[in-house]
Order: structure tokens, then sequence, then C-alpha cells
């Protein structure tokens, strides 16, 4: 019972602190921390990789280079030409997500949980939200306003609701997939912690925090890609 | 006592059928993507991108039947 009670403290998001904008009580719980400690995390690793650029990369260049080259070359591979317009934001999405799974592993500060913030359902359907506007952006800008209408009573209009319904559920799957992947390995992670915090978790961390979290930071991506080349096509 | 016995019951058997079936899914398509990868080794950058997404759409499953345990044992 006293490790049930544990776990659920740890899942919930708690309020850290709250303030009052025209008269509305606004809560910053620990996702909004956790995030801006993630935003922090980026601009200190871009601005150090891309500080004193040059023709011929040095060390630091070719790592940012290399990130660089393989978003725009996976999503070339998909999209086709149209693909240039599109690297900007799945790169974004792909790294903060990425480092946003993976940030359980500073875990170490006691008493504030340095958590993952997509372990709330509330930033994983942000996200997917934001995946179906890009998705419907992509289809007005390159078929036209009339075009991506049409799309939608292509090949007859009885399909209609059902193409209104697979947005719905593409935001949806998005985000429970991603929420539930985050939060099923917070939870295995945490009960290691309380069972036996030393040794074991060292190595399980590699695998539940680096490399699902970075698994399904991709996964996302490419689905979202996927859904893209189908909008532009 | 008894309504929460049944309730980790129900988490229990709602876990348990989506792991059997996402269990099987992902390793039929494994089996298939290493046949496949064998047999035509130059294509195993495509199957590798393909095996991955058919992967994550039946772990889906998987990770519903997870979200669907924790809401029936931790929101009362």
């Amino acid at each position: 019972m006293h490790i049930g009670e544990e776990l659920a403290q740890s899942i919930q998001p708690y309020e850290v602190f709250s303030f009052n904008l025209f008269g509305l009580r606004i809560p910053v719980t620990d996702t909004v921390i956790n995030m801006w400690i993630v935003m922090a995390i980026l601009i200190i690793i871009s601005v150090i990789l891309t500080r004193k650029m040059e023709l011929i990369p040095g060390n630091k260049q070719n790592l940012a280079e290399l990130f660089v080259e393989f978003i725009s070359d996976f999503t070339k591979d998909i999209i086709g030409h149209n693909a240039k317009y599109f690297v900007p934001y799945l790169g974004t999405v792909f790294l903060f997500l990425a480092f946003a799974n993976a940030l359980s592993l500073l875990n170490v500060v006691p008493n504030f949980g340095i958590r993952p913030p997509t372990r709330d359902i509330n930033v994983t359907f942000s996200v997917a939200l934001m995946s179906v506007i890009v998705v419907a952006y992509a289809g007005i800008r390159f078929k036209k306003f009339s075009g991506w209408l049409r799309s939608y009573i292509e090949p007859m209009p009885l399909v209609l609701p059902m193409k209104i319904i697979e947005n719905v559920i593409r935001m949806l799957s998005l985000s429970f997939r991603l929420f539930g992947n985050v939060l099923g390995a917070f939870i295995i992670m945490e009960i290691i912690y309380i069972l036996m915090p030393i040794a074991l978790p060292a190595g399980l961390s590699i695998y539940f925090d680096l490399f699902d979290g970075i698994l399904q930071a991709f996964i996302f991506i490419f689905l979202t890609t996927i859904y893209i080349s189908e909008a532009v096509e | 006592m008894a309504t929460e016995a049944i309730i980790a019951i129900a988490a229990c058997i709602a876990v348990l059928g989506t792991g059997i079936g996402a269990a099987i899914g992902i390793g039929r398509a494994t089996s298939k993507a290493v046949e496949s990868a064998a047999r035509q080794p130059e294509a195993a950058g495509n199957i590798l991108k393909i095996l991955v997404l058919g992967a994550s759409l039946v772990e889906a499953t998987a990770v519903y039947a997870l979200v669907v345990a924790l809401i029936l044992l931790l929101i009362r």
C-alpha cells in the first residue's frame, strides 16, 4: 500500500507556485518548470554548438550538422522535394521530445523531482494538436484551400465524416502513445528506485529513460511526417 | 474492499489481453522483417523504417490498455 501511495504521488503533477493575472489564479505545476529546464538545456546546447561557425566545420559544428542532415534526409525520403518547409518544425519537436523524455536521467535533486514533462497528458496533447495543425497547414499550402477541402470528399462524399473523425483519432493516438509510453517507463523506474536503489537502476535507466524516450520521440515525428506526406500528395 | 479487488482484477485483465496481442503482433512483424532483410540486405533501411512504424502502431494498443488500467486504479 505504501508503494502505491508513493507512486500515485509521483505520477500526478503538483503545483509549485501560482500567480495572479487579471484576477485569475494561474498555477504553475512542476511540468512547466521541467519544460523550462528542457528549454534551457536546448538553448545552451545549441548556442555552444553553433558558436563561431566556419565553412569547414570543427568538432562541435559537425555534431550539429550531423543532426540537421539526419532530419533533413529522413524527411526528404518520405515527403519528397517539399520537405524543406517542414524540416525545422520536425527537428524542433524531435529535439524537444527526446530531451523531455530523457529528462528523468537528471532526477537527482532531493524533494524536487525532475521528471519528464511528457508524463503529463496536457503536454503530449498540445504537441499532438500542433502536429494536426501542421498537417492541415501543409494541405492548404500545397493543394490550395479548395484542393484541401476537396480532399475531404474524395473519392466520394460519403467518406466526409470518416475523414473528420480521422483527424481526432490521429490527435488522440499520437498523444496517448507518447504519454502512455513515457508514463509506463517512468512508473517502472520509480518502482525500481523504491525497491532497489543501488546499482540496478543504472543499467535499466539507459533502456527506459534514454533509449525508449528517444525512440518514442522518433516515432512521433515519423508518424507526423507520414501524415504530412499524405496531405501534400 | 471487494470493489477494490474487482477493480484490480479488471486492470490486470485489461493489460493481460492487450499485452498478449501486442507481443504476438510485434513478434510476427519482427520475424518477417528479419526474413526479408536477410533476403534483400540492400533494402534493410527501408524495412527498418516500416518495422518501426508497424511496431509503434501495434504497441499503441498495449499502451492504451496501460492508460485504461491506470485510470481504473488511480482515479476514483
